[in-house]
């Protein structure tokens, strides 16, 4: 008689039988491409026919990059200023979701405009969108967005505004588009977690005395933090990689324009390296904060 | 106890009275300052969000006298549909389609799959190094595809995957290794294996849904004689319907709407809807010829025109089945 597996046994290996699918994806579509990136940075390539040759030259790339390369590090540092954007988008999509979360009429509406942005914002889109509707191409630099026929310049100039205040104000709405256009999946998320909260909550608090004020930094705030890291995450990823980055731009041009494969590599590793430091230090400062309603 | 009750009951003994009652209970509290204000908010949000499919719209049926004419802001006085002929030959607007749709819903299967099996693994079996794994599937959502990009597109290039190619090819005698680019198959083999784009988020949805399943379900199953596997498919599954059409959902979108993997995967004369919409100014150039390359106008009509052509297959599918998606997603339950 063949000899019975324990159960806890069994499990361990249906375990692994489950994952193998993702294991063998991971080995193969990241753990390799992503080692020999590592190597590919540390040589000077050229494509050949059969593949990648090249002849290593050590950290030569690296320190081209950050020590000679003045454009790699100043990109690096405008990224870093987009990242300002990321608390505007949690706080916008916090409202928009607590605006969709009751019933009335039109919310059915509204959640579908409001989930717009996941449907059809895609990188190339909002690129050709903000080129020609910011600048309107035709008559000249002055944004036409939100305010149609480019009547908003006209309107401040006649306040008496100086040239400088315009501007700063068009830079302003042109902000609100990417903020707006960026927080689709953020608005979803928050509403997932927004149904998540059970309402008996809320309905002791009610009891108790707390006002709407006090509902919402006292118990929908604290609930929602394990939203908010999600999110926090997937915003600042969704802006590090986004099409019109600059810097994706420069790696791409690196490598396919420039055709200095080994120095867009090294780029894109410091690149990620910068990344990583930042999505670490968002955990640590924020790892305090999270709430785990189940304990 | 009973002083209150005759206050509740004496006034609004008919209908309109109680109607009554019920707006100076609202002009009393201040409540439709507030209703009022929230209408307010909503149309100006829906204005900003719709603003840029309005003005896609707008642009792309004037025809270039009206850009000229300055009474005209939103409804053209000529219409034209010359940009949207010109847009759909230049993109090759079926092709193209074809090929998203084809890649934008093989992956969404492929990723629901592989990524339910994966969820799934890691929400219930204890293994060793689980902890290990599941900080790998968040490593492949932290590291952009950019800095793999270039090996990535070698083993694609070359695809030969664990020697496996290599190994057929000593029996066969057929060469060693397959060239996937410009093939759908680049983007599937890594979706069926849960490495496609941002399958690491779907994993991790799924695995959150399934934690939030009861493990009762499961138990009785087991008592019943029923595998894991058994149990996969025919309890956990179905009951995943909403953590699937997210995950359906967002997978889909991201690879209609994917650019840089699908611009190199695909190489130069296959390209997706948005491959063909980023490289329109050029194209538009070339093809339409001379007159056209001088008129912003023109050039500008023929890229909104394209836009909307581009959205307009995933905002149909959007308009049809938006209640069911967001119903489903909003419910989802993860934590």
């Amino acid at each position: 008689m063949r000899k019975k597996i324990p159960y806890y046994q069994k499990k361990k290996i249906y375990g692994f039988l489950f994952i193998t699918p993702w294991l063998l994806g991971f080995l193969l579509f990241f753990v390799v491409p992503f080692v020999q990136s590592c190597l590919y940075a540390f040589q000077d390539l050229t494509a050949t026919p059969e593949g990648m040759a090249g002849e290593w030259i050590g950290s030569y790339n690296f320190s081209y990059a950050l020590f000679r390369d003045t454009d790699f590090l100043i990109q690096c540092a405008n990224s870093l200023k987009d990242l300002v954007t990321v608390p505007l988008i949690l706080v916008y999509s916090i409202c928009f979701a607590l605006l969709l979360k009751k019933e009335y009429v039109g919310r059915t509406t509204m959640r579908a405009i409001a989930f717009l942005p996941v449907i059809i914002g895609s990188g190339v889109l909002m690129d050709i969108l903000k080129t020609d509707v910011f600048s309107s191409g035709v008559k000249g630099a002055e944004t036409v967005y939100l305010f149609s026929g480019g009547g908003l310049t006209g309107l401040f100039t006649a306040m008496g505004l100086s040239a400088d205040m315009i501007g700063f104000i068009n830079t302003i709405i042109s902000k609100i588009f990417d903020l707006t256009w960026r927080s689709g999946v953020q608005i979803l998320l928050f509403l997932a977690g927004l149904h998540n909260i059970p309402s008996y909550v809320y309905e002791a608090a009610e009891i108790e005395g707390a006002n709407a004020l006090e509902q919402f930094f006292k118990i929908t705030l604290p609930m929602l933090t394990p939203m908010l890291l999600l999110n926090v995450v997937y915003s600042v990823i969704d802006i590090f990689s986004d099409f019109g980055n600059t810097i994706i731009q420069m790696i791409y041009n690196m490598a396919f324009t420039n055709v200095r494969f080994g120095y867009s590599s090294a780029l894109s590793i410091l690149y990620f390296i910068m990344i990583a430091v930042v999505l670490v230090i968002v955990y640590l400062i924020l790892k305090r904060f999270i709430v785990h309603p189940e304990e | 106890m009973i002083k209150l009750m005759k206050a509740a009951k004496t006034p609004g003994t008919g209908r309109a009275n109680r109607r009554l009652d019920g707006l100076v209970y609202r002009i009393r509290t201040g409540k439709w300052i507030w209703a009022i204000a929230k209408y307010a908010i909503l149309v100006l949000l829906a204005y900003q969000l719709l603003y840029p499919v309005l003005y896609m719209i707008s642009a792309s049926i004037k025809s270039p006298v009206d850009s000229y004419d300055p009474s005209v802001i939103w409804i053209p006085k000529h219409l034209s549909a010359t940009g949207f002929t010109d847009a759909y030959k230049t993109m090759k607007y079926m092709d193209a389609l074809t090929r998203s749709l084809m890649i934008g819903l093989g992956c969404a299967i492929l990723d629901v799959m592989s990524c339910a099996l994966a969820g799934y693994g890691f929400a219930r079996y204890k293994f060793p190094l689980r902890p290990f794994f599941f900080a790998c599937v968040i490593l492949t959502l932290i590291v952009p595809t950019q800095t793999i990009i270039l090996p990535y597109y070698m083993n694609m290039r070359y695809f030969d995957p664990l020697g496996i190619m290599t190994l057929l090819s000593k029996v066969t005698g057929k060469g060693n290794v397959i060239n996937l680019i410009g093939n759908n198959a680049a983007f599937f083999i890594p979706s069926a294996l849960g490495a496609g784009i941002r399958s690491g988020l779907y994993i991790y949805i799924f695995k959150q849904f399934f934690e939030g399943m009861s493990a009762a379900l499961e138990e009785s199953a087991y008592v019943d004689g029923s595998g894991p596997l058994r149990t996969f498919a025919y309890i956990m599954l179905p009951n995943a319907k909403n953590a699937i059409i997210t995950v359906f959902l967002f997978s889909f979108v991201w690879h209609f709407n994917d650019y840089y993997l699908s611009k190199q995967l695909l190489g130069t004369n296959k390209r997706t809807l948005i491959v063909a919409l980023s490289s329109l100014r050029v194209d538009l150039a070339a093809v339409i010829g001379g007159q056209t390359t001088t008129d912003p106008i023109r050039i500008q009509t023929r890229i909104q025109a394209g836009c909307l052509l581009t959205i307009l297959p995933m905002f149909l599918l959007y308009i049809v089945t938006q209640r069911k998606l967001a119903d489903s997603i909003e419910h989802i339950g993860i934590k």
